[in-house]
């Protein structure tokens, strides 16, 4: 269970300009093995809350507490999945999988073993050997996942995974990654600025308003899992993007 | 059977890399021997002192290489020149990484890096002399002076391609600062950090000459200034020639080393 507390961040200004408070008073708590999308327009503090998550950012005020436990800083409970992939240019697939392993002591056949499995899981058989530049962009956010899930997190903390993939190989992308979490649960946090993406993946929406970043509203999606193929036949996806297209909406006025 | 279907293409890529090869070769030496041959014509033309001629460079080179002052020379400026650029990799590597994983490091220095950047470097002969002596420390200090701002910039350049994605990524996985300089910077700086070698390694070689030639006689520059006073303007040109070769053979090396070291990089890093 993730709970945040009255956080608060702000950034200090550049070159004199004022700070500026990313987040201001959120409070949400996430339940174990739930799968909970933040949405909101960009410059709402998305990014921020992820990584406040995940303990690569302080937090002014407030606090973050994973199953009771204070967060400090980054944890092995926690894996991050980056918007642009983060893959090493000069580390194969591989290599890439395994680094959070390596970082963390794990002697090099276990990774490797680690790394294969998931390599298949994933669907990358027949690429160990390649690096990221050989890759197209859906399959190297698939080493991205293959990396994060390779530590075997309790909770995945995912910044618009597959924002910058064209929109078929988005929807293979989220398909498997449901798959793969109904295979695995785990406490997923998802970023994203799609209103269809939270809706389809997600048991809860976080709605949030920019500037500062504020959460707006929490609606439950309240749609069959595992998720059919035809969600567009389904009355309440339509409602629910509808819906959430217009608070959107309403908050850029 | 997929033994006996892998065979000869793996055969064909071998005699076309062997063509390659021969390829290479003959574009590097075609342009060689017109280079000697114009040379040789041109020389008994003019039939000047300032220009001997390439069969008597060759003689002249021959007589060199077999003779105990070329080696002595070589040893003496090789001494100092070895000492300064490790000196200068060290120094150059460390602080170049140091500017690129911090900011505040880079605004402190990069003054200084800029003044050092532009400042002729025989203009600081004099000063390195008063302060060192004629000394085995001067000759380090200025081989050195040559060779770290090159290898700094270019390290700095390295770091800067170096996407802080990466680091934020290594930190989730909870690297520790000792990891994300072993495990991101220095690795994914390594091209440059090669480079950087290869172009101040260039900068040791002209800094070792030029205060050997100016400050302090010894070694290769003493020679130098020795056939230069008998007049004997084929040995001058035979010292000259394996001054070059030195160099020839340690940047092919280091280009070597670079590639083996860093294949991933391609030519990106190249120049």
């Amino acid at each position: 269970m993730i709970e945040l507390l009255g956080c608060r961040k702000t950034y200090p200004g550049q070159a004199g300009r004022p700070p500026t408070l990313a987040l201001d008073s959120v409070d949400l708590t996430i339940r174990a093995s739930e799968f909970v999308c933040v949405l909101g327009p960009s410059g709402c503090g998305k990014t921020t809350l992820l990584k406040i998550v995940a303990g690569l950012l302080p937090v002014d005020q407030g606090e973050v507490r994973i199953d009771g436990r204070l967060v400090t800083g980054t944890g092995p409970d926690r894996a991050f999945v980056f918007q642009n992939f983060a893959l090493l240019p000069w580390a194969d697939v591989v290599t890439n999988i395994a680094f959070g392993l390596e970082l963390r002591g794990t002697a090099k056949s276990e990774r490797e073993q680690r790394a294969h499995a998931l390599i298949e899981a994933v669907g990358l058989e027949g690429f160990e050997r390649h690096y990221p530049r050989q890759l197209s962009g859906g399959m190297q956010q698939r080493v991205g996942l293959a990396r994060a899930l390779a530590v075997d997190p309790q909770i995945l903390l995912m910044d618009e995974p597959f924002g910058s993939v064209d929109a078929q190989t988005r929807r293979l992308l989220q398909t498997d990654l449901l798959a793969l979490l109904d295979r695995s649960p785990k406490t997923v946090l998802f970023v994203t600025h799609s209103v269809a993406e939270a809706v389809r993946l997600s048991d809860r929406v976080v709605l949030m308003t920019p500037r500062p970043g504020r959460v707006h509203a929490i609606v439950e999606v309240g749609l069959p899992r595992p998720r059919p193929d035809n969600l567009d036949h389904f009355p309440r996806y339509s409602e629910l993007k509808e819906y959430l297209w217009q608070q959107l909406r309403d908050m850029q006025q | 059977m997929g033994a006996n279907m892998e065979r000869p293409p793996s055969r064909l890529v071998t005699s076309k890399l062997s063509d390659r090869s021969l390829q290479t070769a003959l574009l590097r030496i075609v342009p060689l021997a017109i280079f000697a041959l114009g040379w040789e014509l041109v020389a008994r033309r003019l039939n000047s002192l300032l220009l001997p001629r390439f069969s008597a460079t060759i003689a002249a080179l021959l007589q060199l290489v077999t003779s105990r002052p070329l080696w002595e020379a070589m040893w003496i400026s090789n001494q100092a020149m070895v000492l300064g650029f490790m000196l200068a990799s060290l120094l150059g590597i460390l602080l170049g990484l140091l500017i690129g994983r911090w900011r505040a490091a880079e605004r402190f220095l990069d003054p200084y890096l800029t003044i050092l950047l532009v400042t002729p470097k025989s203009a600081l002969l004099p000063l390195v002399i008063m302060a060192a002596g004629l000394g085995l420390v001067s000759r380090v200090l200025v081989t050195f002076t040559y060779a770290v701002v090159v290898i700094m910039v270019t390290v700095r350049a390295g770091v800067r391609t170096i996407d802080p994605d990466w680091i934020e990524m290594a930190r989730s996985f909870g690297a520790s600062e000792g990891q994300v300089w072993r495990k991101v910077l220095l690795r994914g700086a390594l091209p440059a950090i090669l480079t950087g070698l290869r172009l101040g390694l260039a900068r040791a070689v002209t800094g070792m000459i030029m205060l050997e030639l100016t400050f302090i006689a010894l070694g290769l520059g003493r020679l130098l200034l020795g056939f230069e006073e008998a007049f004997d303007s084929a040995s001058l040109y035979a010292t000259v020639l394996v001054i070059v070769g030195e160099a020839v053979v340690l940047l092919s090396l280091s280009e070597r080393l670079e590639r083996r070291m860093a294949p991933w990089s391609g030519q990106a890093m190249v120049g």
